[in-house]
């Protein structure tokens, strides 16, 4: 998983800051001199960490910073992982779809009830808690223009 | 001088003064705590209220608004592992990790102690500098102000990661930063670079979305793979003997805090580098306090020092930051900037007068500084066992209402969809970035880096060709850069030495 991520994340950054050197390249000077002066050793630098990641896969390079939980299998910690990925993409389109007041009360319930395997009541309380909080703080208070989700808008409740 | 001083402190006892500053440190409080809705924007809001007050009344109110954001943007970092403030995200690195150990009482006294004394040590600056600080100011031309922008990156870039793969990767982070903050209108040519015909991306990357997605995901995605709480199966007595702990680590690195405080002081007396800045260099002082290798691998994994060096930066910017906006109308960061509107709605002029004819006006700002700061610590901690048990709430309590945060705290930056997206594109780049074992905070560094140093760059090159390379503080400074780079090399080569000498 390290060496592996490490990989992806090289050769993406080696494709990304050589793409970005060429076409930094059609610019005027003045908007080109500061992506090409950073662009070049960019470059030059993930593609050593590249080849030192395929010349020597096994070697290891902690960084300070926060480490991944590995107290369980691989397998478990893969299924676990994608289904975060799901509930934030999941998030997503339902702020899209429905707009954030209705998403934030539905995310809650179904994540608590059907995640954390709470009774019907604990979510439904909580949800109401956190609604509510959500509600008096973002839309009374701060006033934040919470757009309306597209189902509305289709359907024409909003 | 000493009349102006105790005149000052007068001024902010009276209850009117004193009551708009309790308003002010209320909201900051809040503002604080919440992701995503910045002290800044919170400035601007509240900056059309101050009209009809008296300027000691004005400043009360926004400087106690200002100077306590930081000091409770900490408590969101350290419980939830989101930055609470744009200028509280290395608090992250190890006071999150600390609450994962369930010493969350520890790391939130150390964050706030750490924030009182760099609070004390700005304001104190504040205080002393302003004759003295005009030369120094002035000497720091663009060419100056790029250079130390190079020195920070090279800094933490250096001290982030272990050995000479770690710094490659450190280096590599910190150049990824910088080129991904050229997204967006050049300012100089007006060239829309790297934005795919997106509006959205024509004025750059948000920095909020950016540092939520870049810390806060990873943390959400290790929180659903463990399935417990944020601090695991600690036992819960540990987390309520921490705090006073926190604070005694204060005074056992009394001068590590005392050193990250004049960092912080000297980056906010800096015009446009800001407290994003001084929270970084500030965390790789702390890094390199380490003694050994085993020590500086502890770093991120939950050592106290790293919650001090930000702590106390952060908070004693402030001061700094006044500095040249008193004295001179320069204002050091985008807060000062609209803080400078604040003096002119309050019928003053920045510069000599400020320390003739309004002395104790500017005193006042001091022990604004001062009086918030010590009100905001004293109410934290009265919470803060309170606050640590936060981190046993079971995970999927939690991880809901994290993500109803981070998702609206992004939202708010620019109101767009958009948003959402940069803060999830950047959470997956955090997380392959914390799988592969590379460091974060030198991306985050040349992200917040990119457009000052850029900006600096361009005037040196224009207005000095090749001939800004010569310069006396640049030299210094590029002295400094090499010395920063080299030094974990020789101190690793000493450390090996030392251990084949004891074998």
């Amino acid at each position: 998983m390290h060496s592996k991520a490490s990989l992806i994340l090289g050769a993406g950054i080696m494709l990304l800051s050589g793409a970005a050197v060429i076409i930094a390249m059609d610019w005027p000077w003045k908007a080109a001199l500061f992506p090409i002066v950073i662009g070049i050793p960019v470059f030059c630098m993930a593609t050593a960490e590249v080849i030192w990641g395929l010349l020597d896969p096994a070697a290891r390079s902690e960084a300070m910073d926060f480490q991944l939980s590995a107290q369980l299998p691989q397998k478990i910690a893969t299924r676990r992982t994608l289904l975060a990925v799901a509930w934030m993409l999941g998030f997503l389109a339902a702020i899209v779809l429905l707009g954030f007041p209705l998403t934030v009360a539905l995310l809650v319930f179904v994540f608590v009830k059907f995640q954390g395997r709470e009774g019907w009541v604990t979510s439904g309380i909580f949800t109401i808690v956190v609604w509510a909080f959500f509600y008096a703080i973002f839309d009374r208070l701060l006033h934040l223009p919470f757009p309306a989700g597209w189902i509305q808008t289709w359907v024409g409740l909003a | 001088m000493i009349d102006a001083l105790l005149e000052g402190l007068l001024l902010v006892l009276q209850w009117k003064a004193f009551a708009f500053m309790l308003l002010g440190i209320g909201i900051g409080f809040w503002v604080g705590l919440l992701p995503g809705l910045g002290g800044i924007t919170t400035l601007a809001l509240m900056l059309p209220f101050v009209y009809a007050m008296q300027p000691v009344e004005g400043f009360a109110f926004l400087l106690g608004m200002h100077s306590v954001v930081a000091t409770t943007g900490d408590i969101t970092s350290v419980l939830f592992g989101i930055p609470g403030e744009g200028t509280t995200a290395a608090t992250i690195l190890d006071g999150h990790a600390m609450a994962k150990k369930g010493e969350a009482g520890r790391a939130l006294g150390a964050a706030l102690a750490s924030s009182l004394v760099g609070a004390l040590v700005g304001a104190a600056a504040l205080a002393l500098a302003i004759p003295v600080v005009r030369p120094l100011v002035l000497a720091f031309g663009s060419p100056e102000l790029f250079m130390i922008a190079i020195v920070g990156i090279a800094f933490i870039a250096s001290l982030s990661a272990q050995g000479g793969r770690g710094m490659l990767r450190g280096f590599l982070a910190g150049g990824v930063g910088l080129l991904v903050a050229t997204v967006g209108q050049d300012p100089q040519a007006g060239v829309s670079r790297f934005t795919f015909d997106s509006l959205y991306l024509w004025s750059g990357l948000d920095l909020v979305p950016v540092l939520i997605g870049i810390f806060a995901i990873p943390e959400i995605i290790d929180l659903v793979v463990r399935g417990t709480s944020i601090a695991g199966d600690m036992p819960k007595g540990r987390l309520n003997q921490g705090a006073l702990e926190g604070v005694k680590d204060t005074f056992r690195h009394f001068w590590l805090t005392i050193r990250c405080s004049l960092i912080g002081t000297f980056i906010g007396i800096m015009p446009g580098l800001g407290g994003a800045v001084a929270q970084w260099l500030a965390y790789g002082h702390a890094t390199q306090s380490a003694r050994s290798a085993e020590e500086r691998q502890g770093f991120g994994r939950g050592d106290v020092r790293g919650v001090l060096g930000p702590g106390a930066a952060n908070n004693s910017k402030e001061g700094g930051a006044l500095i040249p906006t008193v004295a001179f109308g320069v204002p050091g960061s985008s807060s000062m900037a609209i803080l400078l509107g604040g003096f002119f709605l309050l019928g003053l002029v920045p510069g000599p007068d400020m320390l003739t004819t309004h002395l104790a006006v500017t005193f006042s700002m001091v022990w604004t500084i001062v009086v918030a700061n010590i009100i905001t610590v004293v109410v934290c901690f009265l919470f803060l066992n309170h606050l640590a048990r936060l981190t046993l709430v079971r995970g999927h309590f939690l991880i809901p209402v994290i993500l109803v945060l981070i998702f609206i705290g992004s939202y708010s930056s620019n109101n767009h969809y958009g948003d959402l997206l940069l803060m999830l594109t950047f959470g997956a780049l955090g997380y392959l970035m914390v799988a592969g074992g590379w460091p974060r905070a030198p991306f985050v560094l040349g992200l917040v880096l990119g457009k000052i140093a850029e900006n600096y760059l361009y005037i040196s090159v224009a207005r000095y060709e090749a001939d800004w390379l010569y310069r006396p503080i640049v030299l210094v400074l590029i002295a400094l850069a090499i010395a920063v780079m080299l030094y974990p090399l020789i101190q690793a080569r000493r450390i090996r030495s030392r251990s084949v000498k004891h074998a």
